[in-house]
């Protein structure tokens, strides 16, 4: 009994850091979801379930919702075939690859802010980066990508590419090395080629770790913030103001924090619903495959 | 013996220290500002000198600084007030101080003053001190400010031999002139421009003003009928012209992109702007402070008209040391404060007599004489004019993209609108 007490006291620094800081919060949210309240005031009235019938007939809402899907499944599948392709590379047994290992995680250890900076200056039209080297390539085009309607999006999808490289590097590499060595041996002696061995055995043992890497990867996707807020603000036409972005203006720029809150649990709602979409899906193959 | 003495002693001595810590205290000040969060030191320390001097005239106060980037300024004092912690004397800034006056966060300072003969409303210009008046009610005194005003460069009037504007004139005569002063090159790229406009709404709200349209009605309630009227589609549209007909003026990602200030770099004629860019002057790289000009914003009506910003000091309502705090504010306030801080260059002093003390510098009699035509930023009256300031900006982006002028207004004042409906 008096182990078990123990255990709740190495606990509590986390559980009470949880309550304070994210399920009190949580709390607090719901309740705002039900009044129209600028919290400056003491003035709050009671609208019920008004600010959820609001959310649902906005069409604002309704493209950041659309924009945060296309850039989740943008930005998902093609970041996880990068990470899984580095992962493999630098699973190589080559002279200097821990610093690949480590070039490949700077981005994500960098302030999301710096690196949004960074990739503006990239993406700029007559002096960035992207348009410097086409123009010694005699493309000269100054394509202005985040003011661009059209490009803007695949713009922030390629840099969350770049920007998530490194963790999904890590995890990969992690589920490549656990691949126990006999497995190979036994597709070898099968006659297997390398390509062969990684359709049969390397990509069916990674199962485990793809679903990790999908499910953080998707809800991650949905809650981005920085490099809108930071970028594009949203534009041009409202054509990358994702959810979390067009959360935020909600609360701070409009003090419509009633409404803010309501939509944070649709956004909460929508990421529980394609999380238990991907379990289910991905449910039947996980059996039979952990590595451990 | 020896140490029963010594222990009494001790006893006493640390008795004397308590009382005196508990008479004798000083009173604690919190402060907030943007200041200190200034990228110049030199500013800053000025600004940490004048602070000093307060508490050397007042030894019972002690202040304490909280410097906040101005871009979080704005959240961080609103969630200070819904904590219960909000500081005792705060900066309050033109646009956006509709959310503390409104929500009746502040005290109002009317009583106070009042009744202290060391304060005269008079001191100040009645259009800046109105900034933060509602009827009597007095909610902030303002510290300094600055109309936005019209700066040419006078070596690229001469090189194209164009006279310097002078006073009153109107939106052709402006047009004419940005077309003298954009130069290309012979496979015809712009080399120089007679503009910069830049997606800065308070930069170009004022050509909305000067042809007598608006963006929200007169008492700030709603923007159809205002937002989408004949004169505010004219001005906007005499904007897209420039840039996208006449080409006098860059495209807006073209200036915001490069990073440098194609004025200061010398490369446009004119732009928009505040008194803070005279001392960024200074140091531009292809333009002399003595090179550059100042005149009032051209107007289609009888007199021009523009836009001011301004800094004004507040007290929270719940505040526990008012009197201290009227004591900071009116030092602030005060000639000796506003004089010092003149010196930076950075505004126009709300004190009449010591803004006035410039006067013999011709840019800064140009400054004063626009004054009274200047008027506070929508922002001092709305709450939320935060985001009627994002949907211009991308209104002026639709427009600049090819959007007509009138759809893309009515599109920004639905907008306005429906969020004025739920505020």
């Amino acid at each position: 009994m008096k182990k078990g007490k123990l255990g709740y006291l190495f606990i509590a620094p986390a559980t009470i850091h949880l309550l304070v800081f994210a399920i009190f919060p949580m709390v607090f949210s719901v309740f705002l979801s039900l009044f129209r309240w600028n919290l400056l005031t003491s003035e709050r009235t009671f609208l019920g379930l008004a600010n959820y019938t609001y959310a649902f007939g906005d069409p604002l809402f309704w493209n950041a919702l659309w924009n945060s899907t296309k850039y989740a499944l943008l930005s998902v599948p093609l970041g996880m075939a990068a990470g899984l392709l580095v992962a493999i590379l630098v699973n190589q047994k080559l002279r200097g690859v821990t610093l690949f290992r480590t070039l490949y995680y700077i981005p994500a250890i960098s302030s999301g802010v710096a690196i949004s900076i960074l990739w503006i200056y990239i993406y700029m039209p007559e002096t960035g980066l992207i348009n410097s080297v086409l123009g010694l390539l005699h493309i000269n085009n100054k394509t202005d990508f985040l003011k661009n309607e059209s490009l803007a999006m695949y713009a922030l999808v390629f840099m969350s590419i770049w920007v998530g490289l490194g963790p999904r590097m890590v995890l990969f590499l992690s589920g490549l090395i656990g691949i126990p060595q006999s497995l190979y041996e036994a597709a070898e002696l099968d006659g297997a080629g390398k390509l062969r061995s990684f359709w049969n055995v390397t990509l069916p043992m990674l199962i485990p770790t793809t679903f990790f890497v999908m499910i953080t990867s998707t809800i991650g996707a949905l809650q981005v913030f920085t490099p809108v807020y930071i970028m594009t603000q949203g534009g041009p036409n409202e054509k990358t103001d994702m959810v979390g972005y067009h959360i935020y203006v909600e609360a701070w720029s409009k003090f419509l924090i009633g409404i803010a809150s309501a939509k944070s649990f649709v956004l909460l709602a929508v990421i529980v619903l394609v999380s238990i979409l991907q379990f289910k899906i991905l449910k039947n193959q996980l059996e039979g495959y952990s590595t451990t | 013996m020896r140490a029963i003495g010594l222990l009494l002693l001790m006893v006493t001595f640390t008795l004397l220290g308590c009382n005196r810590a508990s008479n004798g205290a000083p009173v604690v000040l919190h402060v907030s500002n943007w200041a200190g969060a200034s990228d110049n030191p030199e500013y800053t320390r000025k600004i940490e000198s004048l602070y000093r001097q307060f508490e050397l005239e007042n030894p019972g106060i002690k202040l304490e600084i909280e410097s906040v980037p101005s871009d979080q300024y704005l959240q961080k004092m609103i969630l200070s007030f819904v904590a219960d912690t909000a500081p005792d004397v705060l900066s309050l800034d033109a646009s956006s101080a509709a959310v503390f006056i409104n929500n009746g966060v502040l005290r109002d300072l009317f009583p106070i003053a009042q009744k202290d003969k060391g304060f005269q409303a008079s001191d100040y210009w009645p259009n800046v001190l109105g900034i933060d008046r509602r009827n009597q009610s007095l909610y902030a005194v303002p510290g300094d400010f600055t109309p936005l005003v019209l700066y040419y460069n006078k070596k690229l009037f001469d090189a194209a031999h164009v006279p310097y504007p002078s006073g009153h004139w109107t939106f052709e005569q402006f047009l004419e002139t940005a077309k003298k002063l954009t130069i290309r090159d012979s496979n015809g790229n712009v080399k120089q421009y007679g503009f910069n406009l830049t997606n800065w709404m308070p930069g170009w709200i004022v050509w909305i003003w000067n042809s007598g349209g608006d963006v929200l009605n007169a008492d700030g309630t709603a923007a159809h009928g205002v937002l989408d009227s004949d004169k505010t589609v004219q001005a906007v549209t005499f904007l897209r012209d420039m840039v996208l007909k006449y080409r006098v003026a860059p495209n807006l990602s073209q200036t915001e992109a490069t990073g440098v200030d194609p004025f200061g770099n010398g490369t446009t004629a004119m732009e928009i702007s505040g008194h803070w860019e005279l001392p960024g002057f200074r140091t531009a790289p292809r333009l002399k402070q003595e090179d550059v000009g100042v005149t009032e914003l051209p107007t289609t009506l009888p007199d021009s008209k523009t836009v001011m910003y301004e800094v004004a000091f507040a007290i929270p309502k719940g505040a526990k040391h008012p009197l201290e705090s009227w004591k900071l504010i009116k030092y602030f306030a005060g000639a000796l404060y506003q004089r010092a801080y003149q010196e930076t260059g950075i505004a126009v002093c709300a004190r009449k007599d010591v803004a006035t003390e410039r006067a013999k510098d011709p840019r800064e009699q140009t400054f004063l004489s626009i004054v009274p035509s200047a008027r506070g930023p929508w922002g001092a009256k709305v709450v939320g004019y935060d985001f009627v300031e994002q949907e211009g900006k991308k209104m002026m982006e639709r427009v600049l993209s090819g959007t007509d002028p009138r759809q893309s207004l009515r599109q920004m004042a639905d907008r306005i609108d429906s969020y004025f409906r739920v505020r």
